[in-house]
C-alpha cells in the first residue's frame, strides 16, 4: 500500500510546493506594482542596473547573433540552390534573424547570464539575512533591489536584440558575399522585400516580455530563497529552466495573437 | 507579546509565548539552538507575524500594521543580526549610514559625521572605506552594531550577537551591549545561549523552552533556579533537562 501512496504524496507535494511558489511569485508581482510609486528608491539604481542587465550582456547576445546569421545564410542557401532565387537568402536571414532568432536566442542566453545572477545575488542576500536587514532600516526591498532590475529587463532587452538582429543580419550579409557568390545588391533585394516595419515592433514587443519574464523568475526565486548555498544554487538553476521555459511559450503565444 | 504562537509547516516553534520588556533595561532570552529565539525576535519589527497572538511595540499592535506604519515603527528599532547581515557590495561606511540615509533629512556631511560618530563608539575608527569582507567576525559585529545605532532607536535587538566569537572579543561586545545601555539609554533585547554573556550584560534574563517562557527573573534569580531545565541550561548539564517529562 505504501508503495502505491508514495508516488502519490511525491506528487501532491510536488503539487503544492508548485502553487506556493506561484501564489508567491503572484505577491511579489503585486508588491513590485505598488512598489513603483517609490521612486526615491528604485530610480537611483536603475543606470546601474540597466548597464549590468543591457550593456554587460551585449558581447555574448552579439557573439551569438553573428553566429546565428552566418548559420542561417549557409544553410538558406543549401536549401534553395536549384530551386529558389538565391536572393531569398535576404529574406530568410532577415526575417528569422528579426521574427525568431534573435529574440529567443538572445533571450535564452540572457536567462542564463541576467537570470542567474539576479537569483544568485537575491538568494545569497536573502540567506545572509540582507534582505532582513534592509527591511528592519526601514527600506522596502521589493522597491530597492525588485523593481529596478524588473524595468531594466524590460527596457534594455529590447535593445540587445535589435543590436543582436543587427549583427546577425550583417553577418549573414557578410557570409553570402564572402562564401556564397552573391553580391550585396542580391541580400539586400531579398532583405528587403518581404520586410515590414512591424516586424520590428514584434521583436521589441517579444523581447520586452522575455527581459520581464528572465528578470522577474530571477528575482522571484532569488527573493524565496532558503537553505543556505545549496538554497542558492536550487534557486539559480530553477530561474533559468523555468524563465527559459516561459520564454519558448511566449514565443509561441505572441506568434499567435500578433502574427 | 502576548501568546503569540507560530509554526512551520508542523513545527511548531513558539506555542504560547508571553513577554514583557521593560523601559529602559536589558533582557537577555535564554534557551538552547533551534529553541525559537530568533523567530520570536523577527516578530518585535514584524520580519515575522504570528499564527496567533498579540506583538505590541510603544502601542502599537505590530502584527496588524500595515507595511507602511511597520516601516515607521522600524525607525525606533535597531537590529542586530546574527552573522551581521552586512551589505556586502557597501562599504562600512554606506552600510552604517543606510538607516540615516532612509530618513532622508539628513545632509551627507551630517551622514557622515554620525557614521563616524558610532564607528568611534565601536572602537571602528579607521574602518570606515573598508568592505565587510575586509573585516574580522568580531569587527563585523561591531560595524552591524554600529549601524543598528546610526538611527538612535529607542530600542536594540541583539540577534545572538556573540555567537562564533573568541572569549575576548565576546567581552569586547558585552562591554559594547552595556555601554550602550548606559550612554545611549536604550531599551534592549538580547538573544544569546552564551550564560556569561547574558549574566554580565541583563537586567532581566527569561528562558525560552518549549514555545514558551519557562522561567523569567533578574540575573540573580536565574542563577539560583532550582527548575531543572534552568539549571541543566544555564550549567550545561543536559541529563537535568531529560529528567523533565
Amino acid at each position: 500500500m505504501d508503495a502505491i501512496l508514495k508516488p502519490v504524496r511525491a506528487v501532491g507535494r510536488g503539487a503544492v510546493s508548485g502553487v506556493t511558489a506561484l501564489g508567491r511569485a503572484g505577491y511579489l508581482g503585486v508588491d513590485a506594482v505598488h512598489a513603483l510609486k517609490k521612486g526615491s528608491l528604485w530610480v537611483p539604481h536603475l543606470p546601474a542596473q540597466m548597464a549590468r542587465v543591457g550593456v554587460e550582456s551585449v558581447p555574448i547576445a552579439l557573439f551569438i547573433a553573428m553566429f546565428t546569421g552566418i548559420v542561417l545564410a549557409l544553410q538558406a542557401s543549401y536549401t534553395f540552390t536549384g530551386t529558389v532565387p538565391l536572393y531569398f537568402v535576404g529574406t530568410l536571414v532577415g526575417k528569422t534573424m528579426v521574427l525568431e532568432l534573435g529574440p529567443v536566442l538572445t533571450g535564452l542566453a540572457l536567462s542564463g547570464r541576467v537570470g542567474a545572477n539576479i537569483a544568485a545575488e537575491l538568494g545569497t542576500m536573502r540567506v545572509t539575512e540582507q534582505i532582513d536587514a534592509l527591511e528592519t532600516l526601514a527600506y522596502d526591498p521589493v522597491a530597492y533591489l525588485v523593481v529596478p532590475k524588473i524595468l531594466a529587463g524590460i527596457i534594455m532587452f529590447p535593445m540587445v536584440v535589435i543590436l543582436a538582429n543587427g549583427v546577425g543580419i550583417v553577418s549573414g550579409w557578410i557570409t553570402s558575399m564572402a562564401l556564397l557568390d552573391m553580391s550585396s545588391q542580391e541580400f539586400v533585394k531579398g532583405l528587403r522585400l518581404f520586410f515590414l516595419p512591424f516586424d520590428v515592433r514584434f521583436a521589441v514587443i517579444k523581447s520586452a516580455s522575455f527581459g520581464l519574464t528572465v528578470t522577474a523568475v530571477g528575482c522571484a526565486f532569488g527573493f524565496h530563497t532558503r537553505g543556505g548555498a545549496e538554497g542558492v544554487g536550487r534557486a539559480t538553476t530553477r530561474a533559468v529552466v523555468i524563465s527559459s521555459m516561459i520564454i519558448l511559450v511566449l514565443d509561441a503565444f505572441w506568434a499567435m495573437v500578433l502574427l | 507579546m502576548v501568546d503569540v504562537h507560530k509554526a512551520f509547516g508542523d513545527k511548531e516553534v513558539l506555542t504560547g509565548f508571553t513577554l514583557s520588556i521593560p523601559e529602559g533595561q536589558t533582557t537577555s532570552v535564554i534557551g538552547g539552538s533551534g529553541s525559537g529565539k530568533s523567530v520570536m525576535l523577527k516578530h518585535i519589527v514584524g520580519l515575522l507575524r504570528p499564527d496567533q497572538g498579540e506583538v505590541w511595540v510603544d502601542g502599537e499592535n505590530v502584527s496588524r500594521l500595515d507595511q507602511e506604519s511597520l516601516y515607521k515603527l522600524r525607525r525606533d528599532v535597531g537590529y542586530v543580526f546574527q552573522f551581521s547581515a552586512l551589505f556586502d557590495s557597501m562599504t562600512i561606511e554606506e552600510n552604517v549610514g543606510m538607516g540615516l540615509m532612509r530618513l532622508g533629512d539628513h545632509s551627507h556631511e551630517e551622514v557622515r559625521d554620525r557614521v563616524m560618530e558610532c564607528l568611534r563608539l565601536v572602537d571602528l575608527d579607521g574602518y570606515d572605506k573598508r568592505l565587510p569582507s575586509e573585516l574580522s567576525g568580531g569587527q563585523r559585529k561591531r560595524a552591524g552594531l554600529a549601524r543598528a545605532i546610526a538611527t538612535q532607536p529607542k530600542y536594540i535587538l541583539y540577534d545572538e550577537p556573540t555567537t562564533g566569537l573568541d572569549p575576548v572579543t565576546t567581552a569586547v561586545i558585552d562591554e559594547l551591549i552595556i555601554r550602550m545601555a548606559d550612554e545611549l539609554s536604550v531599551t534592549a533585547l538580547v538573544i544569546t545561549h552564551n550564560m556569561t554573556s547574558a549574566f554580565r550584560v541583563s537586567d532581566r534574563i527569561a528562558m525560552l523552552y518549549d514555545g514558551g517562557i519557562r522561567q523569567e527573573g533578574t540575573p540573580e534569580e536565574i542563577r539560583e533556579s532550582e527548575d531543572p531545565v534552568v539549571k541543566g541550561f544555564i550549567e550545561g548539564r543536559p541529563e537535568l533537562m531529560e529528567s523533565v517529562p
